[in-house]
């Protein structure tokens, strides 16, 4: 198998049509009566925004934009704002700054200066508001994760991530920015460096050490089952580089089930009771 | 027997686990097929249950001849069509052993079964899992001609529509519920099967998403030459009917004389090589 950047090109077409059929086709079978989002601004939410609007119609697609002060950025607001307009996407802005505000100053342990703990709350909480609209408006959460960051765990467990569909999780990033272009999603947002906005100045190829381009067509090898060695010689990187992203990739599989138990009973949630997701309702 | 005939290739989606439901949609293409002239009626693999059953796969199963297969011997019988459909069949001597069955209905009733023989567990199936494989192919004398049955996966081991032509099959029925993903392999399988065994073959897969999975559609009534006589949409329902006639074998058989070729004691090498591997 050839790595090359042709490797990752797609029928995106096809792909745009598939991914409007699972939308449609699950927002019917579960009877919800639309889908709420986070609207970050950032390339994913605007892309999974988009194409569910362009699904089931943007007047049933909320949008949940929720900026705070610490990672505030005028171009985010403007580009959430931009997508949500040229797509007829309803919107709300809730400034979550308040919250987390009482979040911090209501735990004992809080520590201001462990970033990463204090970001994963901005993540849960604003999980909190998508689900309370959903809750609210008989509506499904439709999550923004793509593949490279899904398979690097590079995600807040049980927040960004939590969702009842993720449409645009078997795309990487990549992929997932030629698709942005393909529906109309504007170019100073499909070539913005993508950042999860969890600490200010926060970038994500600077965290995962490595470019799009080159983690993406890594995380394709390993997918399909080649030799770290092998990906490493062709791609012209460092052997040691492609070794640790396929750890960091097996390690946080952890990140993407359901919470682990022991086996005691008959059949175990998680393990061995395996049913259909979308069974008729009778 | 007849010659040639019309047959409905019934390209449906299914409601995952209402049998009740599917039944119904399967009557109503009967109605459909029968209006147009359709001698026989095929629906996809599992399409009384839907595909992705999982553990509910023991609670939908039945017993071959049983309640379901009742219905349709019934509908067969009102509408004077034959009738092919999947489903996940009970063993009449266990309580939990499942196959993953397509099985012939007549005018006259209830005619034969066959029990899918490759079962695929990699990539998104899980059917060995659930399923046990079967050990005989089919072929049923019916008043449409001989009429061979092969599951899905089936389509990828030659030698089952070998085994079933060698039957006298003159009709390989080939039932599926192929994602998406895989479209070129059947579209090149299909008519390799039908080529290479100068017979004709009907290929009627799923449409719909079962959980995730996306079905292609794409069925097809293919000669022995392997050209597509009708080829229904991808990834929507639909309805098509083309018609054969068996007169357009032997012509083929002589152009490409695949069958009067054959070399049996290439079985045997097959047998010990495949046994070694």
């Amino acid at each position: 198998m050839k790595l090359t950047s042709s490797t990752l090109e797609l029928d995106l077409v096809e792909v745009e049509t598939k991914i409007k059929r699972f939308i449609r086709d699950y927002l019917e079978k579960s009877g919800a009566k639309g889908i709420v989002l986070g609207l970050s601004g950032g390339i994913d939410s605007c892309t999974a925004s988009a194409l569910c609007a362009l699904a089931i119609g943007g007047d049933k697609v909320f949008g949940l934009l929720m900026p705070e002060q610490e990672t505030y950025n005028a171009k985010d607001v403007e580009h959430a704002k931009l997508v949500a307009k040229k797509f007829g996407v309803k919107t709300e802005t809730i400034d979550i700054t308040s919250t987390l505000e009482a979040f911090y100053n209501s735990i004992p342990i809080f520590e201001l200066m462990d970033k990463l703990c204090k970001g994963n709350i901005k993540a849960r909480v604003r999980m909190i508001y998508w689900y309370y609209y959903a809750n609210r408006r008989d509506m499904l959460v439709c999550g923004s994760s793509d593949k490279s960051e899904t398979m690097m765990g590079y995600f807040t467990k049980w927040g960004d991530v939590a969702a009842d569909i993720s449409p645009i999780m078997d795309l990487y990033k990549t992929q997932v920015r030629k698709l942005a272009q393909h529906i109309g999603i504007p170019k100073e947002i499909t070539t913005k460096p993508a950042s999860p906005a969890l600490w200010p100045g926060q970038l994500a190829e600077q965290e995962l050490g490595v470019r799009y381009e080159i983690l993406d067509l890594i995380l394709y090898g390993l997918e399909h089952f080649m030799e770290t060695e092998e990906i490493a010689k062709q791609l012209r990187v460092e052997r040691e580089m492609v070794d640790g992203i396929k750890q960091r990739w097996l390690h946080m599989e952890h990140k993407r089930r359901l919470p682990l138990t022991t086996k005691l009973e008959y059949r175990t949630v998680g393990t061995d009771f395996r049913l259909p997701r979308t069974l008729a309702k009778r | 027997m007849k010659q040639n005939f019309k047959v409905a290739l019934a390209q449906i989606s299914c409601k995952q686990g209402d049998k009740t439901e599917n039944i119904r949609k399967i009557e109503e293409n009967v109605t459909h097929a029968k209006t147009q002239g359709a001698k026989l009626v095929i629906f996809p693999e599992l399409s009384l249950t839907g595909y992705t059953l999982r553990d509910q796969a023991y609670e939908l199963a039945e017993t071959i001849p049983g309640p379901s297969t009742s219905v349709l011997e019934e509908m067969a019988k009102k509408a004077n069509v034959h009738i092919i459909v999947g489903m996940p069949e009970l063993s009449e001597k266990t309580q939990s052993t499942i196959y993953n069955t397509a099985v012939l209905v007549g005018p006259n009733g209830f005619i034969g079964k066959y029990r899918k023989m490759y079962l695929p567990t990699h990539s998104v199936f899980e059917e060995k899992r659930y399923f046990r494989p079967g050990y005989q192919t089919a072929a049923f004398d019916t008043k449409l001609g001989k009429i061979g049955l092969i599951i899905c996966y089936d389509v990828f081991f030659p030698e089952v529509s070998r085994l079933t032509r060698l039957k006298g099959a003159q009709l390989i029925v080939c039932i599926s519920a192929s994602p998406a993903i895989r479209r070129a392999f059947f579209e090149t399988l299909t008519a390799a099967r039908a080529i290479e065994n100068t017979a004709f073959l009907a290929y009627v897969n799923l449409v719909g998403i079962e959980d995730g999975l996306q079905f292609w559609g794409g069925s097809r009534l293919i000669g022995p030459n392997g050209k597509a006589i009708v080829k229904a949409k991808y990834d929507k329902e639909d309805l098509v009917i083309g018609e054969l006639d068996y007169a357009d074998i032997k012509p083929m058989e002589t152009f490409v004389p695949t069958l009067r070729d054959l070399r049996p004691e290439i079985f045997d090498k097959l047998k010990e090589h495949a046994e070694k591997l």
